[in-house]
């Protein structure tokens, strides 16, 4: 009897806390109306800002907001350089930023992350999503409570965001991968491509719009001989190349989109030492080793996206959204600061809802690869 | 029963306000009162509109609390109740696509946990030389891998209509329809555990299983509804997983038993079995949960919540043996001054 009425004691206790909590409330309700009201003044404050800056320029100020990004993870390097780029942006505009790491790589821990973000009331959230569907209830839920939604470098679903910031336009990787091959072959000759799986969607995409590329006169003179695929096992990766080598001896350059395939084409190209370059997409710190335009290096350059740039371009995005100067829509266009292509512009994405695209890959070549090769 | 249960239990305690006030659930009531103190000191939103808010993404968790502690009182372990969760939202996802009504798709994640628990169940009174960890452990590899097979290439699924599983996430006033039932089920296994002959079965079982056996408890009968009941508070837990995930992938319940084991230890419950009380494991997951939310209003590093976390688990489990080692040393002492 004793221990059920301890049980029921306890269970009372803590009803009482919540109940002591609820007694709070006054004072804490206090604060709350106080913290609105307060956040009515910034928002007018912010409104009288955006009118002057509207008529200065276009410049967006991000004073007295708070913006949020929600990364993948704890200790991803390429995430936490995102990040670094976000928060550079955001503090430059002037504005507070939140870097929110969830407890774990999956959409469950993203979703205690959006909802702390909601009770502290910022004013966007900017996340890099670990599940494309399952983050749609509490997305929702914030942009419900007026905070602006978008998404970067890997994304949600069309109804759980109102933007997309993009880091890859299959367009812009076609043109820069072929503009590589045409350069690195000196403008005419024989070249291969090496992918993933043959049903890999985004590598699909690559070599169609290199193909679409490839169309124009200027590389009349280069013949693809095939598409390989490596199914980005290293091993099949690098028997694939060993087999293009044999095949086609008049190889000149090999393409590989996929990081798995170009370092392992990497590997066969210089352990051989043979004439045959390569360029493609690949990590900078598998591939620093090959790098380079002596002899001894297989790869002159190669591509990826820049992470800091994406996160400026998230930060960027975030401001427009906040300050009303985009909705989301396609057909609405921002200046991001100093950005190489600002101003940006919103565009349809193929999942039916909209996105923002970065630019071209960036390339890493012998001149920057030292610095690259720590992050990613 | 009581007299004889309570010789086993709680060696040699005795009743009264001092037991009371010197008992661990009494010492975690008052961590609870300082921890929510200590989270309304450092972060502004820490109110409880958005404390309940934030909440239900963690009360699920509870509902496999309640077995879990069970299965601690015995002495046994289930390490499978996370990928019980990830089948069972898998399925459940899967027959809410399918279009059948909501009622029908939480009575099969339900029966799907049931069915999981079920068979744990039977393996491990079959063949009772097995340990549980190791079956468990096996059936956790199992029962995730189905996920998987059914989740295909993809690993996740989500819902076409939402409309179903988002009434079961919704609120009276502030409260969501999770926070009852959780207060349902806790005040059920609580005085199951403390008031049944089923209940005090679970601490004989745990102090010593052949001794139980012989005075009559039928303990694999026990351990088999145990285990079951395990399986379809798993069940329940996907559900509510699913309301406020609108889906289900490879990675869903992934560390809950672990979270479960976490709470039910921080609340004083032994996993060698036969020591404990429910109320402390739901007041230490109260605990967790609000020193969660509070350290996350105010952007701390996730894994230093972790860190933080785990060292209160540590010097929960450690301050009792400590404690009585000391009360042993002193009374040792004692005995040898007196010579």
């Amino acid at each position: 009897m004793k221990r059920f009425l301890s049980v029921l004691l306890s269970v009372g206790l803590a009803a009482t806390i919540m109940g002591g909590c609820n007694g709070n409330t006054t004072p804490t309700n206090a604060s709350g109306t106080a913290s609105t009201s307060g956040d009515a003044t910034s928002s007018e404050t912010a409104s009288g800002d955006e009118a002057s800056s509207a008529a200065a320029a276009e410049g967006a100020s991000a004073k007295g907001k708070t913006f949020a990004i929600v990364t993948k993870a704890a200790g991803n390097p390429y995430n936490e350089k995102e990040a670094d780029g976000f928060k550079q942006a955001i503090e430059q505009e002037g504005g507070t930023c939140i870097v929110k790491h969830p407890e774990a790589a999956t959409a469950d821990a993203q979703v205690s992350v959006i909802q702390s973000l909601i009770s502290q009331k910022v004013d966007s959230i900017c996340i890099a999503a670990n599940d494309e569907n399952a983050l749609q209830a509490s997305l929702q839920e914030a942009m419900q409570a007026g905070i602006k939604v978008s998404c970067l470098d890997s994304k949600t679903n069309k109804d759980s965001r109102q933007v997309f910031v993009n880091q890859a336009g299959t367009k812009e990787i076609g043109q820069a991968l072929m503009d590589a091959v045409l350069d690195i072959s000196g403008g005419s000759g024989d070249w291969a491509i090496l992918s993933a799986t043959s049903q890999a969607a985004n590598q699909n995409a690559w070599i169609e719009a290199m193909k679409t590329v490839m169309k124009d006169a200027k590389y009349s003179k280069l013949n693809l001989v095939e598409v390989a695929y490596g199914d980005d096992e290293p091993q099949k990766s690098t028997d694939q190349t060993q087999a293009l080598l044999s095949k086609y001896p008049n190889l000149k350059v090999i393409c590989a989109p996929t990081t798995v395939g170009i370092s392992a084409a990497a590997k066969v190209l210089q352990d051989k030492k043979s004439k045959v370059k390569l360029t493609g997409l690949g990590l900078p710190s598998e591939m620093a080793a090959y790098i380079g335009t002596d002899a001894d290096h297989s790869c002159p350059y190669m591509f990826l996206w820049n992470p800091v740039e994406l996160g400026q371009l998230g930060a960027y995005t975030s401001i427009a959204l906040v300050n009303g100067t985009i909705t989301g829509k396609a057909g609405d266009t921002f200046e991001a600061g100093k950005m190489a292509n600002s101003p940006y512009k919103v565009v349809d994405a193929a999942d039916g809802g909209t996105e923002i695209i970065l630019g071209a890959p960036f390339k890493f070549d012998p001149s920057n690869i030292g610095e690259w090769k720590s992050v990613y | 029963m009581e007299e004889k249960s309570e010789r086993i239990v709680s060696t040699g305690k005795k009743h009264g306000a001092k037991s009371f006030f010197s008992s661990w659930e009494f010492a975690l009531a008052i961590i609870f009162i300082a921890v929510s103190a200590f989270c309304r000191a450092i972060s502004p939103n820490y109110t409880p509109g958005n404390v309940l808010r934030e909440m239900p993404k963690y009360l699920g968790e509870m509902f496999l609390l309640f077995p879990m502690a069970f299965i601690l009182l015995m002495g046994d372990i289930d390490i499978s109740v996370g990928s019980i969760v990830c089948l069972s939202a898998t399925v459940s996802c899967f027959a809410c696509n399918a279009g059948l009504p909501i009622p029908v798709v939480v009575l099969i994640g339900l029966l799907v946990g049931l069915l999981c628990g079920m068979l744990n169940g039977f393996i491990l009174t079959t063949f009772v030389e097995l340990p549980a960890m190791i079956v468990t452990l096996g059936t956790q590899i199992v029962y995730r891998g189905i996920a998987e097979i059914v989740l295909g290439s993809g690993g996740s699924i989500s819902l076409k209509d939402t409309s179903g599983f988002n009434a079961l996430a919704g609120k009276v006033g502030p409260f969501p329809y999770l926070f009852f039932l959780v207060i349902l089920f806790a005040v059920a296994f609580a005085v199951v555990s403390a008031k049944t002959p089923f209940g005090r079965s679970l601490y004989a079982i745990g102090s010593n299983h052949n001794a139980a056996f012989y005075s009559g408890v039928k303990v694999q009968r026990v351990r088999f509804i145990v285990f079951s009941v395990t399986g379809a508070m798993a069940g329940l837990c996907a559900v509510f997983l699913t309301s406020t995930l609108f889906g289900a992938n490879t990675t869903t319940g992934n560390g809950f038993e672990m979270d479960a084991i976490a709470m039910a230890v921080f609340g004083g419950i032994s996993t060698a079995g036969g020591k404990g009380r429910l109320a402390g494991g739901i007041i230490s997951a109260f605990i967790i949960i609000c020193l969660r939310i509070g350290l996350g209003q105010i952007n701390m590093n996730p894994q230093i919540i972790l860190i933080i976390l785990g060292i209160l688990l540590i010097t929960a489990v450690l301050v009792p043996n400590v404690s009585s080692k000391i009360n042993a040393r002193n009374t040792k002492n004692k005995v040898l001054t007196r010579k």
